[in-house]
């Protein structure tokens, strides 16, 4: 958990730009980026490190895939209840399929709207403190 | 050969039967036949002239019987030199009989020792075929006797000489009744010699037929050999392993040996093609199959293997071959049972493609479709979603100016992955992994839905867009997303190729055959013989590359794929000039329900 009571963010992407992208996206929802990472392996450490409330992971990444990362965190006892969203260029159902089927919460086919990822942490940003 | 040598001597022995049978029919000639006459003739002839106390007594008689053997010996001649007369050579004797009679008549007549010349020509009469020669036999005797008798002008005075005349008809009669008997059944042993050697030549001539045939077939069947050897020895790309019911490898041929190593002498009959295959696979199916272990007779993971060629229907599926270093090869096997002349299973044949290679090309393929999407989408993602926070940045507003460059920029970017969605979804079609997220809908909703979105489109163009909706639903079983892309494909065509003013019908109608979708336009229209190429990939009408109407050709390919793969069908009508019509069939899943046009 953050320090400051706002839901904290890690982003993993290959593609700097994309990640920049939903880097912007993250920081107008109001939510907090803590870590933007370019492979699976560091995205992972930093998972570890920094337990985030949200991630964004794209699928096909260097080092550990996105999928990887999924099956990692649901395995994880700290880590379990992290809201994953799932960026992905593959657009058929097999690809979601294979998304949802990892672990994820959602599946994001790219390209996507950056106004419509920041409405949508928004929302979660809301209900994680409803539930408060 | 050896079949000619036997076929040699088989026609010598025919030859020889032929020449026994000849001579087996042959009787002796005429003249022949007559010589023993002739001959007798002539000593008795001698012994009168020569031998003292023989003086004839009417010397004339003598010489006229003489000389009427001679004329008979000159017909003898006559008729033994051709076949067709020797049938008349029974007048010979019985001329003899006249000339014998005469003879005898002149030295002292049926009294004298000379009578007994008579005895030849009744020996031959009576060799005749028949009862008949006998009575010619006797009447020739009585005519010999009578002879005798006008020559010495006077009939025969004493018991004696009475007695002497009824015994020689009596001895001649007997002489010819014997000979006519013995001569009868000489030729009846001949007749059944000559049967029996004419079976025996049939019997021989068919040996020799059967003997050709059987050459025959030995050609033929050396041919076939050679044929098959050759067909066999040539498949070398393909495994082909031929096996009893057991399993036992009987049958390996080079194409086996190259795709799995060892050769024919190290696997036939000492070899199981259960050692090539995964034990796991074999198991898994199996147990598919529902053959749990140590069920079966023969080895389950066999039985699960020819399971469907046992049954009588051939089957291909993918396995793995595996080599004697462990190493695998993926193989499209077909397993079909062998059976004998009377239908029993004998064994099976498995037929093996090397699939390593397709795999590959497929693994590529995979690769590259996931690479395009991959790589063209995401320098996507980031211009429009780039494009769109400039769009939203409230700090810096844009001018209205900037706004529209934007708008270029956006357009242009969607139409790339618009593109980019078309390329992809024709290879998921090839690679056959496109799937279908169907569910029961109605077809009315999509239709509506693909007029509403076409509507911008269709006003900015100056074309009017007309929506004919059934008075019923239409529920087909599909996927709605992509009945949604085929309707607006063609909505979206039909307004790219309808000048400024026309107007574009969509249409919806139930018939028996199902749901039928029409997009009319009154547009530039289509080359009749163009229409044929009209869903082939990367095709574009004449008419389309002459109006510069902008495309690459895969929006037809895709619909026809989506309503293909919806069990549909496609049609289209065109007129160039005049306008296009493109229809879609698809199967209504019930029988539609009657609503009011307002309701639905």
């Amino acid at each position: 958990m953050t320090l400051a009571n706002t839901l904290g963010v890690i982003v993993a992407d290959d593609d700097s730009d994309i990640r920049t992208l939903v880097a912007i996206a993250v920081s107008r929802s109001g939510l907090e980026l803590i870590d933007e990472l370019g492979d699976g392996d560091a995205a992972w450490e930093a998972i570890q490190t920094f337990t985030p409330d949200i991630v964004v992971l794209d699928v096909a990444m260097p080092g550990k895939t996105g999928l990887e990362l999924c099956r990692l965190i649901r395995a994880d006892e700290f880590l379990k209840f992290t809201w994953i969203i799932l960026l992905s260029a593959g657009v058929d159902n097999a690809a979601r399929e294979a998304g949802i089927a990892a672990g994820a919460d959602e599946f994001q086919p790219k390209p996507f709207s950056p106004r419509e990822l920041s409405a949508r942490l928004s929302e979660l940003a809301n209900e994680a403190s409803r539930r408060r | 050969m050896a079949f000619d040598r036997q076929g040699v001597t088989m026609n010598k022995l025919s030859d020889s039967v032929r020449v026994m049978l000849f001579e087996g029919r042959a009787d002796p000639s005429p003249f022949v036949k007559q010589s023993a006459a002739i001959i007798a003739l002539l000593v008795s002839l001698a012994a009168v002239l020569v031998v003292p106390g023989l003086e004839p007594t009417h010397p004339s008689a003598v010489w006229v019987g003489a000389a009427i053997v001679v004329a008979a010996t000159v017909v003898a001649f006559v008729l033994s030199q051709s076949q067709g007369l020797a049938r008349y050579a029974s007048i010979v004797p019985l001329i003899d009989f006249v000339g014998l009679g005469l003879f005898a008549a002149g030295i002292g007549g049926v009294y004298s020792n000379f009578f007994a010349l008579i005895i030849l020509p009744v020996l031959w009469i009576a060799t005749g075929d028949g009862r008949r020669f006998v009575g010619y036999a006797i009447v020739g005797t009585v005519q010999a006797i009578t002879v005798g008798f006008a020559v010495s002008g006077s009939l025969p005075e004493t018991a004696s000489d009475w007695f002497a005349c009824v015994i020689a008809t009596i001895l001649a009669t007997l002489t010819a009744a014997i000979v006519n008997e013995l001569s009868s059944q000489s030729r009846k042993q001949i007749r059944a010699i000559n049967s029996l050697a004419e079976d025996k030549e049939r019997m021989l001539q068919r040996t020799v037929e059967y003997a050709a045939q059987l050459q025959d077939s030995e050609a033929r069947f050396r041919a076939y050999d050679r044929m098959f050897r050759g067909v066999w020895s040539a498949v070398t790309e393909q495994s082909v392993i031929g096996t009893d019911v057991t399993g036992l490898i009987d049958a390996w041929n080079p194409g086996a040996a190259k795709i799995l190593g060892p050769n024919a002498q190290d696997t036939e009959d000492k070899r199981y093609i259960f050692d090539f295959h995964v034990g796991e696979e074999l198991e898994n199916r199996a147990r598919e199959l529902n053959y749990p272990p140590g069920e079966t007779v023969l080895n389950p993971g066999f039985s699960a293997l020819v399971e469907s060629a046992r049954l009588g229907n051939a089957e291909s599926r993918e396995w793995s071959y595996v080599r004697d270093d462990g190493s695998l090869v993926p193989v499209q096997l077909s397993v079909t049972k062998r059976v004998d002349e009377a239908g029993v299973t004998v064994g099976y044949l498995f037929v093996a493609s090397d699939v390593t290679q397709a795999r590959e090309v497929s693994r590529l393929k995979d690769e590259f479709v996931g690479l395009i999407s991959h790589e063209l989408r995401t320098p996507l993602s980031s211009i429009l979603g780039y494009l769109e926070l400039m769009r939203d940045d409230e700090d810096n507003p844009l001018s209205p100016e900037h706004i529209k460059y934007l708008g270029v920029a956006e357009r242009n970017a969607h139409r790339l992955l618009r593109l980019v969605g078309d390329l992809l979804f024709t290879a998921q079609v090839d690679s056959g992994k496109f799937a279908l997220d169907a569910h029961d809908l109605v077809l009315d909703e999509i239709i509506s839905a693909a007029v509403e979105s076409a509507r911008p489109a269709a006003d900015a163009a100056g074309i009017s867009l007309l929506e004919l909706l059934p008075d019923r639903m239409a529920v087909v079983h599909g996927d709605a997303l992509r009945l949604g892309q085929a309707v607006d494909n063609l909505v979206s065509n039909a307004i790219k190729f309808t000048p400024r003013g026309g107007t574009v019908t969509i249409a919806l109608d139930c018939t028996e055959r199902g749901a039928v979708v029409t997009v009319r336009d009154t547009g530039m229209g289509i080359a009749a013989s163009e229409l044929d190429k009209l869903f082939s990939r990367f095709f574009r009408a004449s008419t389309a590359t002459k109006n510069a109407v902008p495309g690459v050709g895969l929006g037809l390919t895709i619909t026809k794929a989506i309503v293909t793969a919806h069990h549909g069908e496609m049609g289209v009508e065109s007129e160039e000039g005049v306008g296009t019509c493109f229809s879609l069939t698809l199967p209504l899943v019930s029988e539609p329900a009657f609503v009011t046009v307002g309701a639905a």
